[in-house]
């Protein structure tokens, strides 16, 4: 008798932890698909400020990098993998956004480059949301107990998003930081996002 | 944007990460948003309309000093309810470490929670050692913000994760208009010291040390010492001769603060350690007073390496009665180090950073569910 009570005891135990690890996971799932969400949308407020200040002052190599990004996203909100191809696009952007001649341009439109300014912030931040919900589902699939009992493989593993994203230098009166996300970022010395 | 802030420690206790809820709330409050705090609090009459009491907290040592600290079944209900009560969109979580309110509220809510990190501790084995039982509700945080690099330093190496560092607060124009305290009109070479008098990591007795020395080198020096604790034991401790130039007017009410700078030529700040960030300096430069402090990372930066105020070896009386009267003998470099202050504060006014704050909020709720109670089972 005492023997059938412990035997029950330890398999309600495992099977009240086992709940407990896939409750886990799946509100961990909940927070990666709304960190993924925001990133995909940070990243098309970027490449539509872009867009908007390269019309505004001819810029031709930021208008291409920025329709190239933009024309994967409609993808990317279907739930299309934020894959190294991804990657590569946001890249050019983040490289066309950081060209002199932007900065130089954008003199002339100062509240677009404000706006793509802000938007570039935006992206990085929301990346870095993304990639620390992307890290604690990891870290939580990646226990031997879960490998074991194949709790989280209903979906696939999160991929961290890695781009470049370091913010544009601006020279001169522009080189304030834009407001929100840049500024206090930058108020204190060596805290970079 | 319905906005619930938790803030771990006795609302009616002085403390750097109350002021910092406090502020926030009303700086988001200012800028159209719905608050509510919850908060352990002594005296429930203390609290502001937008403030909820969550019980009466314990003190236990922690890190150094005495940390009150709140956690059990009342209230758990309470948080519950507030959580029931409240749609809010976003639930911002204070201290999520400490075991108080706002990691109660992590473990008993879900959706869209960040979290502040105050505390920077590079060596705690109470955190390394807690990070697993943490782990399932500071995985819940969808944001985490660090108030300091030395706070941002602490996640990384303690709970394996990053933070975005957004920096504490000050409120510039309460502090920029405040007039002298009686007796103080106008300050001269006066000198002025905030913070717990019998806390040894708050540094008084470094000053006190160079009080001497001092007082040879600027015969007309007066010490300002504004912080709670045993006066009459401090006041025991010096020479006879010195009493008379050390005014010790015990824990001053918020608003007062203000008057302390103003009653000042240059502000003192000698802690000896563990300070994360260093909101006294911003405010003292907010009220336009010189700073001369210890040489401790965190106030190193704060200073822009000393262009915004002096620095003096940590601990260093000798050093620290130098630079104060070379300072207090200079009225152009007081002004110089004034001016440059006011210009680093304005970088840290309340609305400026709540911008980077509402920010977050946006982001982490964009699509969302609002704030649900969590499942008995999560808890």
């Amino acid at each position: 008798m005492t023997v059938v009570v412990a035997v029950v005891a330890v398999v309600v135990a495992i099977a009240t932890y086992l709940t407990w690890i896939a409750r886990r996971l799946d509100r961990l799932g909940v927070r990666v698909d709304a960190a993924r969400a925001g990133l995909v949308a940070q990243l098309a407020a970027r490449a539509q400020a872009a867009v908007a200040l390269a019309e505004s002052r001819g810029l031709v190599s930021l208008a291409a990098a920025a329709e190239q990004a933009l024309a994967g996203h409609a993808a990317l909100r279907a739930g299309a993998s934020l894959d190294n191809g991804v990657e590569d696009t946001e890249n050019e952007l983040s490289r066309a956004l950081r060209a002199p001649e932007v900065g130089s341009a954008g003199q002339g439109a100062p509240e677009l480059l404000h706006a793509v300014d802000s938007a570039a912030a935006r992206v990085a931040l929301a990346r870095q949301l993304h990639n620390d919900a992307v890290r604690d589902l990891r870290a939580l699939r990646g226990r031997r107990l879960v490998r074991m009992t194949r709790l989280g493989s209903r979906r696939p593993l999160p991929a961290y998003f890695e781009i470049d994203d370091a913010l544009p230098a601006r020279g001169g009166p522009l080189g304030a930081p834009p407001p929100g996300i840049g500024r206090p970022t930058r108020v204190v010395p060596g805290g970079a996002i | 944007m319905r906005v619930g802030l938790a803030c771990p420690y006795t609302w009616d206790v002085p403390g750097g990460v109350q002021v910092h809820v406090r502020d926030l709330a009303e700086t988001l409050i200012a800028a159209g948003h719905e608050v509510s705090v919850i908060t352990p609090v002594d005296d429930a009459d203390a609290l502001p309309p937008y403030a909820v009491d969550a019980g009466r907290a314990l003190p236990v040592p922690y890190n150094g000093s005495v940390s009150r600290v709140l956690m059990g079944p009342v209230s758990a209900t309470r948080v519950r309810r507030w959580l029931r009560e409240h749609d809010f969109d976003v639930l911002h979580v204070h201290e999520p470490t400490a075991p108080s309110v706002g990691l109660l509220a992590c473990m008993l809510a879900d959706g869209p929670i960040i979290g502040t990190f105050h505390t920077a501790n590079p060596r705690s084995k109470i955190l390394t050692a807690a990070q697993g039982a943490l782990q399932p509700s500071l995985e819940k945080l969808r944001a985490r913000i660090a108030v300091s690099e030395a706070a941002r330093r602490t996640i990384v190496e303690h709970l394996g994760t990053s933070a975005v560092l957004i920096p504490n607060g000050v409120r510039v124009a309460a502090f920029a208009d405040a007039r002298p305290l009686p007796g103080y009109e106008p300050p001269r070479h006066t000198v002025c010291f905030l913070g717990r008098i019998d806390e040894p990591r708050k540094g008084l007795d470094v000053l006190l040390a160079a009080l001497p020395e001092l007082a040879r080198r600027v015969p007309g020096v007066r010490l300002l010492v504004a912080g709670p604790g045993d006066v009459a034991a401090v006041r025991s401790r010096l020479d006879p001769p010195l009493r008379d130039r050390v005014d010790l007017v015990g824990l001053v009410p918020g608003e007062d603060k203000a008057r302390v700078f103003a009653s000042a030529d240059v502000y003192c700040a000698p802690n000896t350690g563990q300070e994360s960030f260093g909101i006294v300096l911003l405010e003292a430069m907010a009220a336009g007073t010189p700073v001369m402090a210890s040489d401790l990372d965190a106030f190193r930066r704060v200073l822009d390496d000393g262009r915004a105020g002096r620095l003096f070896g940590v601990g260093e009386p000798a050093q620290l009665a130098a630079g104060l009267a070379d300072l207090l003998g200079d009225d152009a470099a007081r002004a110089a180090l004034a001016r440059r202050g006011r210009a680093l504060v304005a970088g840290y006014d309340w609305p400026v950073i709540v911008e980077s704050i509402v920010d977050i909020y946006r982001m982490v709720t964009a699509g969302a569910d609002p704030v649900s109670l969590a499942s008995a089972a999560d808890a």
